[in-house]
């Protein structure tokens, strides 16, 4: 009985590896594009001739600056169009007013590794109104202009990636975004901390901003200590800011952040929190 | 006692053969006895094998005879009497042992020739924890000019030989049952070996329990979190392959728990060790190698420290801690002819450490680090002494050893923290040397002088390299490491005078140390602390210079058959390079004591006395300790019951029942106060 169990489990196994092995050898293909990356929706640019689908990294479409990518297919063919031109318009409607928000266009026309990342800073969520996004395609291959509009459902997060302040010194609100390091990504040691600075020009403008520059103090609140050598972020280009940031441990930590503009301050109450 | 050096294998083999033979004929085997000064009968057996090989001072093995205390005796009690060692408390158990005010990674402590490392980051587990002195057969301590032969150290090296079966009574089992009971921590002590051979394998079991509760101070004080339990059990065969070599394996495994640190903010939940090793041994008197031995080795540690039985902590932590280790060497001793003899020594080892620390706040995840980043430490090294007689009173003896080390990171998750200092890299090689050059006159029968010069280094331990906010309660800082520390030198001169006469010894020894790149914690304010309440964070860097320098004095005395006197004095002092003590260090003590033992009975007086220590860095979290004087008294019978030769032992030690503490104990916590114990043993 108990020898028989033994062939069977042994053949199994020898099975498993067999089928594996097998597996492995067929398919010497590309990798999907979109490995790893959910697809929120997808629809048709009318007028454009392409298939649009959305992705983001994240699972669900939270309040804070927000990474698409976004894959173009020929509508008839089904080709990967890999050539086009994309305009966002984020527009929030709270029925007695509507506003944009930040965003952030494909950078080039061409497709990175065939998709092309883009990013909605959403800064509130889907509580106060209504959050669609408008994604204009200009189709280079036959030079075809068409619209899709996708309604987004925006949660709020379990920690706020998203604040905003109106600035001592100018009065200005700026909206700042907290890309790195999130709760899924820390670890203890080194950090990379990124953030996005965009400032409120009026309803339908929010420019990102390279004027502030920032101080960053972590802490673990519950244990009154914080952490060395830890890097500022500065401007790097469309309203980031890279720096590094350090944890000594794991567990619930507060990022505090300082504001200034040349001398002035412009506000020193920011925080983002991170607990992994 | 003739032998000029510990590293005269003849005399020294004549030593312990005389120790060995003197405890048997004892014990009552039928041996012939040979004549020991300050043999005493009333202790006998393990501690008595207890002795001390310092260089050039091979009276300290009548001392250690004369001084072992009572049969349930911890090796740390046996060790606190050596004038060379002192003894830094955090808690009745686990008292870190330093020879000389060295300590830590400054000297060597082997089990049996073995590398093993405590798992805790907080030194809560020296080595000298785990063997039982009914394991032990002897203890040898070398000082600087040999002491790093068995592994680069300044400091010198503590190693614990562990007992061997023997083939003395064949076909029959012998043994010693013993059981004891102290007031000051209504503790027990209960303990068995057994010895068996047949034909030509001989085996050896023993086991030891132990059970402190809380003691009293000397103001009838209950100490909280003073108690502690444990079981010690080891196993040993040996097999004589032929007339001159034998093959031995040995298994030694020690479990503690619930053991209580009072100077410390947690306890200790379980502490457990097991060491195994094989070796094979080779003697043979006629040729020119004539001892040679070889062993591999495996040992692994196991630590957790508790907190869940302290009131008041502001937060639940885990800490628990691993260190496995596994090595190899080989040792010989050639004698090249009537005036040179050699000892070499190949070894190798491997450590693993790891320590980790979870912290529980309600509500929230929980916050994990590494306190000791995974590494692992390879070491490789080789040593030589020569041995050489000039003439009939003049000996020479040279020593030297190289040591390669590599200190490696090995997890992903120990380098992103350790990257957090900004060290790209925490790996590192180092070649470590050393050499020293003693020479030994007589200049008359009854004098006889030793100097000796030593160059040394060692290399800095994982809590220096890689410690990770590693709490120190005693100056209340947070330690943080540093993998790119210089190696610590230190060049040591030692004089040393004998006086013999009749059964009278009278023996000084003065030292001093010059040490280079002296490793200590320095505050960086630009740290925050981690730990709830400390005062700050120290780095471990090395500051250029720090000395240390000390003298160390022994009188033998019989003024009468049944009468001993024994006598020893320490002080040591040291400095750094702005001129502060360096912490640590014990004031001036003298422990003399008095027996009268007419055949069978015998009844022993020991005082105890310490001067004022106000040689304090306050930084280190020191202040001064006063002065105190204890006084002890033992009494012993021996006597035969059925064949069987039955031990009675009993005493009181601090009669006036004083609150003390000395200046190594941490917190101020005071000692035991009166205390009367009880214990007998049979010999089976």
């Amino acid at each position: 009985m108990k020898k028989s169990l033994m062939i069977l489990l042994s053949v199994a196994v020898l099975c498993v590896i067999v089928f594996l092995s097998a597996c492995s050898k067929d398919k010497i293909q590309e990798a999907d594009p979109t490995e790893g990356l959910t697809k929120i929706t997808e629809g048709y640019a009318t007028g454009a001739a392409a298939k649009v689908q959305v992705y983001t990294k994240e699972t669900s479409v939270t309040t804070g600056y927000t990474k698409f990518y976004i894959a173009l297919y020929d509508s008839a063919t089904g080709n990967r169009i890999e050539d086009a031109h994309i305009q966002l318009t984020p527009m929030m409607d709270m029925g007695t007013m509507m506003h944009s928000s930040p965003y952030e266009n494909p950078a080039s026309e061409e497709a990175a590794n065939h998709l092309f990342p883009c990013s909605v800073t959403f800064i509130m969520s889907s509580m106060g109104g209504t959050w669609t996004l408008k994604i204009q395609v200009h189709n280079h291959l036959n030079d075809k202009e068409g619209s899709l509009t996708i309604p987004i459902t925006v949660n709020e997060p379990a920690k706020s990636r998203q604040k905003s302040f109106t600035a001592a010194h100018n009065g200005a609100k700026y909206f700042i975004s907290l890309i790195e390091p999130t709760s899924a990504s820390s670890k203890v040691g080194i950090n990379d901390m990124e953030i996005a600075i965009y400032k409120k020009a009026s309803m339908m403008s929010w420019p990102a901003d390279s004027s502030l520059s920032v101080l960053l103090t972590p802490e673990m609140p519950t244990m009154g200590h914080g952490s060395p050598n830890n890097v500022n972020p500065v401007h790097t280009g469309n309203g980031h800011y890279k720096g590094k940031v350090n944890f000594t441990m794991t567990g619930f930590w507060r990022l505090n952040l300082d504001f200034m503009s040349g001398t002035g301050v412009a506000d020193t109450t920011q925080y983002f929190d991170v607990e992994f | 006692m003739g032998s000029p050096t510990c590293l005269n294998p003849i005399t020294m083999k004549k030593v312990l053969a005389n120790i060995l033979v003197l405890t048997f004929s004892l014990a009552g085997f039928s041996q012939t006895q040979q004549p020991v000064i300050s043999e005493d009968s009333s202790r006998i057996v393990e501690l008595k094998e207890v002795t001390v090989t310092t260089i050039q001072k091979p009276a300290q093995q009548q001392l250690i005879n004369f001084f072992r205390a009572n049969n349930s005796a911890t090796l740390e009690e046996i060790l606190s009497r050596l004038p060379e060692i002192s003894l830094l408390r955090r808690g009745t158990y686990g008292m870190e042992p330093s020879i000389r005010s060295f300590t830590g990674g400054q000297i060597n402590v082997l089990v049996d020739g073995m590398r093993i490392h405590g798992a805790c980051t907080d030194k809560m587990d020296p080595a000298t924890i785990y063997i039982e002195p009914i394991n032990l057969e002897n203890l040898q301590i070398q000082t600087a000019t040999a002491g790093f032969m068995s592994g680069s150290a300044i400091g010198g090296t503590i190693n614990m030989k562990i007992a061997e079966p023997d083939f003395l009574d064949a076909n029959k089992v012998t043994g010693v049952i013993s059981s004891g009971f102290q007031t000051a921590a209504k503790s027990f002590y209960e303990s068995a070996r057994l010895n068996y051979s047949t034909g030509r394998w001989a085996f050896r079991a023993s086991g030891t329990y132990r059970n402190n509760k809380n003691y009293r101070s000397g103001d009838g004080e209950e100490v909280n979190f003073s108690q502690y339990e444990k079981i010690n059990y080891s196993f040993s065969a040996k097999y004589q392959y032929d007339q001159n070599t034998y093959l031995k394996a040995d298994l030694l495994g020690d479990d503690g728990w619930n053991i209580g640190y009072p100077a410390l903010p947690m306890d200790v939940g379980y502490a457990k060790a097991r060491i195994a090793s094989l070796s094979i041994h080779r003697e043979n008197p006629s040729k020119l190698l004539y001892k040679w031995q070889a062993k591999i080795y495996g040992n692994k540690i196991d630590h957790a420290m508790d907190d869940t039985k302290r009131p008041n902590i502001p937060m639940h932590m885990d800490m628990p801690g691993w260190s496995k280790t596994y090595g190899a060497y080989s040792e010989a001793e050639l004698k090249i002819n009537q005036k040179q003899r050699l000892l070499l020594r190949a070894d190798g080892s491997s450590t693993f450490l790891k320590a980790s620390m979870t912290m529980y706040q309600p509500g929230e995840l929980p916050m994990y680090m590494l306190t000791w980043p995974d590494n692992r430490k390879n070491q490789y090294g080789i040593s030589a002494a020569w041995l050489l007689q000039i003439d009939s009173t003049l000996k020479l003896q040279v020593s030297g050893r190289t040591d390669l080390i590599t200190y490696n990171l090995v997890s992903q998750e120990a380098k992103d923290q350790v990257s957090i200092f900004g060290y790209p890299s925490a790996n590192r090689n180092d070649l470590l040397k050393n050499l020293s050059v003693l020479l030994t006159k007589k200049i008359s029968q009854k004098i006889k002088i030793s100097a000796s010069i030593a160059y040394s280094e060692r290399i800095p331990t994982a809590s220096e390299l890689y410690g990770f906010y590693l709490f120190n309660s005693n100056d209340g800082y947070d330690y943080i490491g540093n993998p790119k520390l210089n190696i610590e030198k230190s060049l040591q001169a030692d004089l040393s005078a004998m006086y013999n006469w009749k059964n009278n010894r009278v023996q000084l020894s003065y030292f001093y140390s010059s040490l280079f790149d002296y490793i200590t914690g320095i505050i960086n304010s630009s740290f925050s602390t981690m730990t709830i309440g400390a005062n700050g964070v120290k780095e471990f860097i090395n500051i250029p210079e720090a000395s240390v320098s000390g003298m160390e004095g022994s009188v033998i005395f019989k003024p009468a058959p049944a009468i001993d006197v024994v006598s020893t004095i320490r002080y040591t002092t040291g400095k750094d390079n702005k001129g502060n003590p360096l912490p640590f260090i014990l004031p001036l003590k003298n422990t003399t004591s008095v027996r009268y033992q007419p055949k069978n009975f015998s009844v022993q007086l020991e005082a105890e006395a310490a001067s004022k220590q106000d040689h304090i860095n306050i930084e280190a979290g020191e202040d001064i300790t006063t002065g105190y004087s204890l006084l002890h008294i033992r009494f012993g019978y021996n006597t035969i019951i059925f064949k069987n030769i039955i031990e009675l032992q009993g005493g009181v030690e601090n009669i006036f029942d004083r609150k003390y503490h000395e200046h190594l104990d941490w917190g101020n916590i005071p000692r035991p106060g009166r205390n009367m114990y009880i214990q007998f043993r049979i010999h089976l």
